[in-house]
């Protein structure tokens, strides 16, 4: 078989050129698919091994791809006695929009299994020097290092193949690996067709992952230039990785960050906002996109953002349910208002959000995952007094947003017309197959809430997500928390569960550095935006099948559950086991992905991408 | 006797505490006596619901979270006690949160912050706790009905203060609180 067959029929845009691994005698360079996470030995990472994974190493990267995208592939250098080398990748002229980025991949040991699996990607200039054992990573035995790379393919290139190359000196030789890349006709939507939320807790954390850009400024890092670069650049990696960044600025008794909201003075009718520098050095790059001036994306504002709007935030609780409740509110509201439509910033979804819940003490009912339907009660007073606040057309986007669980169902309908943004537990969202549709059909953003996976699960395990967000017709989804990589991320990994970036200070870099799960997560994105701009011409639901038969061998009903009985009861009588039993069967469709079964529904979009004109 | 114990406990402070700290503890004291005075704790006794109690100390393997998503509260005694201790906590001069504490029936081992505030502030609250084990002073201040200052943890100043109910029982107790050194970000989450 031929590696232009073997691309075609195995790994769409990843052709590969077998290479007994017992041949590797010499320092030399091979290629892996994205979704083959190589391990320093020598391997492939367990989680990602197939019965051909071995077989999954190649002399040569073959990509194929769309245009305005990255294509990505593992590059690794293997070594058969410690010693140095350089390495670096190249295009030819004929190349020159391509743009190639090469990151040193970091084997994090996972304390949970005692393996190593490569994520952190650290950013490379080129030459790299380094040699193997890697002196950081300190890995006994260490025989592989692995990079990652990405090509990225502006919307302007012309289709065809070009050409590049990696090149490894050591030991005083050198060897190359040549990278072909196919770029199709077909360009891939400026829109993302899913929108891939990244979430946070406050910006105490930033102090602790960067403590020699914090120490540096002591006492004022929470108001210096150097702080809010450093909340752009989260922005930036997301973004830059077809993401959106989520900070949430207030805690669930309604403590507010300074940098989340303007100073208030006064109060009852009095109350009114004093002072917004530090919200508008905040948000102001974020509002107006000039925080995303370089990216390859082009800079535009960013999609949504939470608003400090809390019970305590801006009218204060002491007054609730009283006429001071309301002039507070309405005042500082109106002000918020005026002020974004004044700046022009009118393109960000602003959200009002109620984060707390009732164990944690702050506030007698749930704002998060209502479970009780009297708390309802308190959505419909606040959608009164946004209404009050807010004038009639304005240009400025509010939203009312509900993270929705146990009483979704009830929510629905009892909230129409009050909240208009949806996050939705992806259990009961489960046996509600009408519910997006629905949704979107009288103007409501919907999406699901979810979590990372940790790096010990098969590289492919975050391709689900937004796979299934496309798959239910919603219009985004959340990981909950991405920005927490644990005590240890380095030496003593919790496994990510919480992190898809890490902090890049300890490589010299005072800026967030991406993950590999991130990337995969990207070009997965990529992949549903092009499949789904093919919908002119093919039926949404004939690609959905497609696409799900090639993805787990499901059809389009198994994406969804029963809806089960308990469903009838008052949620108050629901458990949360019986809850997770009810989600099982959509559940386990997904529980045990074949580790190359994003590659053939990359296939599959690749084919019909080629025959676009 | 009771008079004796607070002047002394008062003089006690003054002997360690820095004088910015000295003068937070005294008027945090004043905070926690009108406390005592002010709190209505029949109201605190209604705040959570039997049900959410039962559910507090159940554990269960496949449901990790089913304690708190029983955890509910009459919400009309919740804000009106609430609304209380946030009027006591502008009794300061500075930033304080008056937090309500009660001891759970039949646990008297464990007690549980019921009511917090808008500073997020605590020295004894791990965060997201339904319950935890008693804290010593709690229990001197639940057994004696006499105010008790804290500073264990280093700027912290916490003063703890007895809640009556109207038959004469000690059924919750307050702590007014602060730190002398802020932490704008802490808890913001």
């Amino acid at each position: 078989m031929s590696w232009l067959n073997l691309a075609r029929t195995v790994a769409l845009a990843f052709a590969l050129v077998l290479l007994p691994s017992s041949i590797a005698r010499a320092a030399e360079l091979q290629a892996l698919s994205e979704y083959s996470r190589p391990d320093p030995f020598g391997g492939v990472v367990t989680p990602d091994v197939t019965p051909d994974a071995h077989g999954h190493f190649a002399r040569a990267a073959m990509l194929e791809t769309a245009r305005g995208g990255y294509t990505s592939f593992h590059l690794v250098v293997k070594m058969p006695h410690p010693g140095p080398y350089a390495l670096s990748l190249s295009m030819d002229r004929e190349a020159a929009g391509l743009q190639a980025d090469l990151y040193r991949e970091w084997f994090h040991f996972v304390d949970s299994d005692k393996h190593y699996y490569p994520d952190a990607l650290i950013p490379l200039k080129q030459p790299y020097h380094s040699q193997i054992p890697e002196p950081d990573n300190r890995i006994p035995n260490q025989t592989v290092q692995a990079f990652w790379v990405d090509i990225w393919i502006p919307r302007q290139a012309q289709p065809g193949t070009y050409h590049g190359r990696a090149t490894l000196e050591a030991d005083g030789k050198a060897s190359e690996l040549p990278i072909e890349v196919k770029v199709l006709a077909a360009t891939i939507p400026d829109e993302d067709v899913i929108t891939m939320d990244h979430n946070s807790y406050g910006s105490s954390w930033l102090a602790g992952d960067y403590p020699n850009l914090s120490r540096k400024r002591s006492d004022a890092f929470f108001r210096s230039n150097e702080f809010f670069s450093l909340i752009h650049a989260y922005h930036r990696i997301f973004y830059e990785n077809h993401g959106e960044f989520h900070q949430l600025g207030y805690g669930h008794a309604g403590k507010v960050g300074p940098e989340y909201a303007p100073d208030l003075e006064g109060s009852g009718r009095r109350r009114h906002i004093s002072n917004w520098e530090l919200y508008d050095r905040h948000y102001g790059p974020l509002f107006d996109g000039s925080a995303f001036s370089e990216s390859r994306r082009g800079a535009r504002p960013i999609p949504f953002v939470y608003l400090p709007i809390n019970p305590e935030w801006p009218a204060s609780f002491l007054n609730w349910s009283e006429p001071g409740y309301e002039a507070e509110f309405v005042n500082v509201v109106s002000e918020m208002e005026s002020h974004f439509r004044e700046k022009g910033w009118t393109r960000t979804y602003l959200e009002v959000f109620f984060n707390h819940k009732k164990r944690y003490m702050g506030f007698p009912w749930d704002g998060d995952e209502v479970r009780f339907p009297a708390d309802n009660r308190y959505f419909l007073e606040y959608g009164r007094l946004l209404k009050k606040a807010l004038p009639a057309g304005t240009p400025v986007k509010f939203v009312f947003r509900a993270d929705a669980s146990w009483d979704m169902e009830k929510q629905f309908g009892e909230l129409a017309g009050v909240v208009n943004m949806w996050v939705a537990a992806g259990d009961v969202l489960s046996w509600l197959p009408e519910a997006p549709e629905m949704l979107r059909h009288r103007g409501d953003i919907i999406w699901y809430y979810s979590g990372p996976p940790s790096v010990a699960s098969p590289a492919v395990t975050i391709t689900r997500f937004p796979m299934r967000g496309w798959m239910w017709g919603v219009q985004g989804f959340v990981h909950w928390q991405t920005v927490d990589g644990g005590v240890d991320p380095w030496f003593h990994f919790n496994g990510g569960g919480t992190a898809l970036v890490y902090p890049g200070e300890r490589f010299g870099i005072e800026e967030p550095i991406p993950s590999v799960r991130l990337k995969i997560q990207r070009n997965c994105v990529q992949d549903l935006t092009l499949l789904d701009s093919f919908s002119h011409r093919k039926p949404i639901a004939e690609l959905k099948s497609d696409a799900a038969g090639l993805y787990n061998h499901t059809s389009l009903a198994d994406w969804w559950n029963p809806r089960p009985a308990f469903a009838n009861k008052p949620t108050s009588d629901w458990s949360g086991t019986a809850l997770g039993e009810a989600t099982r069967p959509a559940e386990s469709h997904l529980e045990k992905l074949d580790p190359s079964a994003w590659q053939k529904v990359r296939q599959y979009i690749l084919r019909l991408a080629a025959e676009e004109k | 006797m009771r008079l004796l114990l607070i002047i002394s406990g008062m003089i006690l402070i003054a002997g360690v505490l820095p004088g910015a700290e000295r003068d937070m503890a005294r008027e945090l004291d004043e905070v926690a006596r009108a406390a005592t005075v002010i709190v209505d704790g029949d109201a605190c006794q209604r705040i959570v619901t039997p049900r959410a109690l039962d559910y507090m100390f159940k554990k269960d393997p496949r449901d990790q979270w089913v304690d708190g998503d029983n955890y509910e509260v009459n919400d009309q005694a919740f804000i009106a006690v609430k609304k209380t201790l946030i009027r006591l906590s502008r009794l300061a001069p500075f930033p304080c949160d008056v937090n309500l504490w009660m001891p759970i029936a039949g646990h008297p081992d464990k007690v549980r912050v019921v009511i917090r505030n808008a500073h997020e502030i605590s020295q004894f609250w791990p965060w997201g706790k339904l319950y935890q084990d008693m804290i010593p002073q709690m229990k001197q201040v639940l057994d004696t009905g006499r105010r008790m200052t804290v500073t264990a943890k280093p700027g912290w100043i916490s003063v703890l203060a007895p809640v009556h109910n109207s038959l004469g029982d000690i059924v919750a107790l307050v702590e007014a609180v602060s730190q002398a050194r802020r932490d704008a970000h802490e808890n913001v989450k």
